[in-house]
């Protein structure tokens, strides 16, 4: 061997070695889901019947949903004209019913799915995120991103146009798929992933009182840190879900997704949705594409008990009564890491934006709910997040570099990290707090200061929850 | 808008008849869309958020304070802008890739505007009291809060640590202009901060001889004379603290916004740069005063005992 291989066979020996020693992300916490379960007094059924509601959303939000419900298999009915995919459970699959993006991704199917004829966009991959994309601006008519037209709504990602329930007149050429390869090449593209749902019923259900005095008792740190809240333009109360905490309850939640991301019009967002744009010019949506009279899911009036409920309301009453994610106290690392990790995540600061518990209220839909302590790691604060993290989409009053302590139950078993799924990768996630406007960086910098193993006990400890 | 907006079919039409390299791409790591936010009804008075690093010196006209940056180390990162509650990241430094040193660590230099606060604490040492309180059982306080002085400037310090994570914290705090300006060193190397904290002595502080007297409430009750209500275009639910300078004759002579979206600002400013006050006399003589009042009374109203007017006129 010459002299240079052997010193590229030592350089690589010592990277091997060093790599070893290294602070990892464990991945996916294996064993079982620990998600996916009712509230313990739903599973009891207190009060009765609610079991019943339960089984009857999770089984709605299983439902693969057809323009017109006459294809084999396919329960549900309204899909489109625009979707970015045919059930709710597609994208909030991970690790159980009710969580976030799966590891295959089922966007690429749903271009194709039933006769459809859509492209699919570069950022849609088998192996990637199930991804919402948004244009943080319109394009001016060069083609260009124009920064003083901001935009920031949902471009959905298909259309019904070619499948097999759709009417004829409803072509790609009357709604065509919004140009992604021009947002791509002009970075006017952001992406969301699905926030999973377990446990949101208790975030639901935290009073406003509580989530202040949260605000008021973390105020005076040393790290640089202070949120705000959005807060629903309605009534003024602080709203919670979505990465932005931009939507006010599960229902609401359901309502928007249901319509947005299905293209199923109901009681809460009656009408079929168009683009960003199209709704400002020409005549909407082509009548042709409006196939089904609205609102596509509602009140059903010639049924009885559970099936009265319109399918929004169940999927919310599913996402209400889901329990909590399980942590687990022995794997990854075992149980002394673990432990180390959750008070090493507090020393650092981390607890002050990802809280580890707040109270709920009383809850007159069932026991669980009802002065409960939610482990949710949140406090369910927009915070400036920076340069590095920012999308430039503005929601109610989140700029485009806020975002919400996203909760961290249910982490150890999920795939993709941040608000678009950018990696894979626990301690990239972390990294990725620092960067310039961000509230994160002196805590990131303080987690840096760890030393390998204390690391290494912090991301078992979130491997864990 | 239906000019400005085209429909998409006709900008696909438009887009590929044009050649790729006429594209702009949108620029990356840039907020363009921006929350609530500071202005200021002038460029040419001093704000507490403009302070930076320049050639190894962090300067801040506003708190007329010059800190002359540890050997070898940066600030990387700017802060985020100062929140609804008036706090400030004005620095956040830590070694850089000069850096000769074996210990790592950070600096945090922030500012708590005292009519904001959201605890009830109306100086420095009642703000660091207030963190040693605080504390979880996990921390060990090293060093009680306590009177230090360093670069002629009287500080409240408090030392505290995490056994665990062997990490220490030494924070030195001192008021300026009714803000409690603070120092949060952190490393695993108390003997480093040591030597950081003794290194202060080389920053510059000023004894305030030349700022406005801040004085809490000031924009209240009898001494607003002439007073208009902003018009508001939008309802929002942020709360808008602002800072004004009044002039030795009653006018407003300098509005800070501290944290608004750009509606509100314009509308708070335009309606106090018509106030007038009474002219705030010290020593039998007028001078100009700084106070500070919150707009947006939808916003949860904050908490803290905030300083009384008796006890924070600045020199008086």
């Amino acid at each position: 061997m010459t002299k240079r291989v052997v010193t590229l066979v030592l350089f690589l020996s010592l990277l091997f070695v060093l790599q070893g020693f290294a602070q990892i992300d464990p991945g996916l916490r294996g064993g079982g889901a620990g998600a996916g379960s009712p509230l313990a007094s739903v599973a009891a059924n207190n009060p009765i019947t609610i079991l019943s509601f339960f089984n009857d959303g999770k089984t709605r939000f299983q439902e693969i949903d057809s323009v017109s419900g006459t294809v084999a298999g396919e329960e549900g009915f309204g899909l489109g004209p625009r979707y970015n995919s045919r059930s709710c459970v597609a994208c909030h699959a991970q690790p159980a019913v009710g969580g976030s993006s799966p590891a295959v991704n089922p966007q690429v199917g749903d271009a194709t799915a039933d006769g459809a004829r859509n492209t699919i966009p570069s950022f849609i991959t088998s192996s990637g995120p199930v991804r919402e994309a948004r244009f943080p601006f319109f394009f001016d008519s060069n083609g260009n991103p124009n920064p003083n037209s901001p935009n920031g709504g949902v471009e959905d990602l298909y259309t019904i146009a070619g499948r097999v329930d759709t009417p004829a007149g409803c072509t790609n050429s009357g709604i065509g798929q919004p140009s992604f390869s021009l947002a791509v090449a002009t970075n006017n593209v952001i992406f969301r992933i699905p926030t999973p749902t377990f446990g949101t019923g208790l975030m639901e259900n935290i009073d406003d009182s509580t989530l202040l005095a949260n605000l008021h008792a973390q105020s005076n740190n040393n790290l640089g840190i202070s949120g705000s809240f959005n807060h629903n333009g309605n009534d003024g109360t602080i709203s919670r879900f979505g990465w932005k905490a931009q939507n006010k309850s599960l229902e609401i939640f359901a309502g928007e997704a249901y319509n947005v991301e299905m293209g199923v019009s109901n009681e809460l967002f009656t009408q079929e949705r168009p683009l960003p744009g199209e709704d400002t010019f020409n005549n909407g949506l082509p009548a042709a594409c409006r196939v089904n009279a609205t609102p596509e899911d509602h009140t059903n009036f010639n049924t009885t008990a559970v099936g009265t409920l319109s399918d929004t309301v169940q999927f919310a009453m599913f996402m209400r009564l889901l329990a909590a994610p399980t942590p687990s106290t022995t794997t990854p690392g075992g149980s002394a890491s673990i432990a180390n990790g959750r008070s090493l995540f507090t020393a650092v600061g981390c607890a002050s934006c990802h809280t580890p518990s707040l109270r709920t209220s009383p809850s007159r839909f069932t026991p669980s709910l009802g002065n409960a302590t939610a482990n949710l790691f949140s406090d369910i604060e927009i915070h400036n997040m920076g340069t590095g993290l920012a999308d430039n989409v503005g929601q109610g009053g989140a700029g485009g570099d806020q975002f919400r302590t996203a909760p961290l139950w249910g982490l150890g078993q999920r795939i993709f990290f941040l608000h678009d799924g950018r990696t894979k990768n626990l301690l990239a996630a972390i990294e990725a707090h620092e960067s310039s406007g961000s509230e994160g960086t002196i805590v990131e910098d303080a987690f840096d200061l760890l030393s390998t193993s204390q690391k290494q006990d912090v991301l078992n400890f979130l491997r864990s929850l | 808008m239906k000019h400005r907006l085209l429909p998409l079919s006709l900008l696909l039409l438009c887009v590929t008849s044009l050649p790729a390299q006429e594209l702009r791409k949108l620029p990356t790591d840039v907020v363009l869309v921006k929350g609530a936010r500071p202005s200021a009804s002038d460029t040419k008075t001093p704000l507490p958020e403009g302070g930076g690093v320049a050639r190894d010196v962090y300067r801040n006209a506003y708190f007329d304070l010059t800190y002359p940056l540890p050997a070898g180390w940066i600030q990387k990162y700017q802060g985020p802008p100062p929140s609804q509650s008036a706090s400030y990241v004005l620095a956040q430094l830590k070694p850089g890739p000069e850096f000769k040193g074996e210990s790592k660590g950070t600096l945090l230099i922030s500012a708590q505007d005292l009519f904001f606060a959201l605890v009830p604490a109306a100086n420095a040492t009642e703000l660091i009291e207030h963190v040693r309180d605080s504390l979880q059982a996990d921390y060990k306080v090293e060093r009680p809060p306590a009177e230090f002085r360093i670069a002629n400037h009287s500080f409240t310090r408090l030392d505290y640590m995490s056994p665990l994570a062997q990490l220490h914290w030494f924070v030195l705090a001192t008021e300026i202009r009714c803000h409690v300006v603070r120092f949060v060193f952190t490393s695993p190397d108390p003997a480093m901060l040591e030597t950081l904290i003794e290194d202060m002595n080389r920053m510059k502080l000023s004894d305030e001889g030349d700022s406005p007297a801040c004085v809490a409430h000031y924009a209240e009750g009898a001494n607003v004379t002439y007073r208009v209500d902003p018009v508001m275009q939008v309802r929002r639910f942020n709360a808008v603290p602002v800072r004004l300078i009044i002039d030795k004759a009653g006018k407003v002579r300098h509005v800070h916004v501290i944290s608004a979206f750009p509606e509100q600002a314009q509308s708070i400013t335009d309606a106090l740069v018509q106030w007038r006050f009474k002219p705030y006399v010290r020593d039998g003589q007028t001078v100009e005063v700084e106070t500070g009042i919150m707009f947006n009374e939808s916003a949860p109203p904050a908490k803290g005992v905030r300083p009384s007017p008796a006890t924070t006129v600045a020199k008086d």
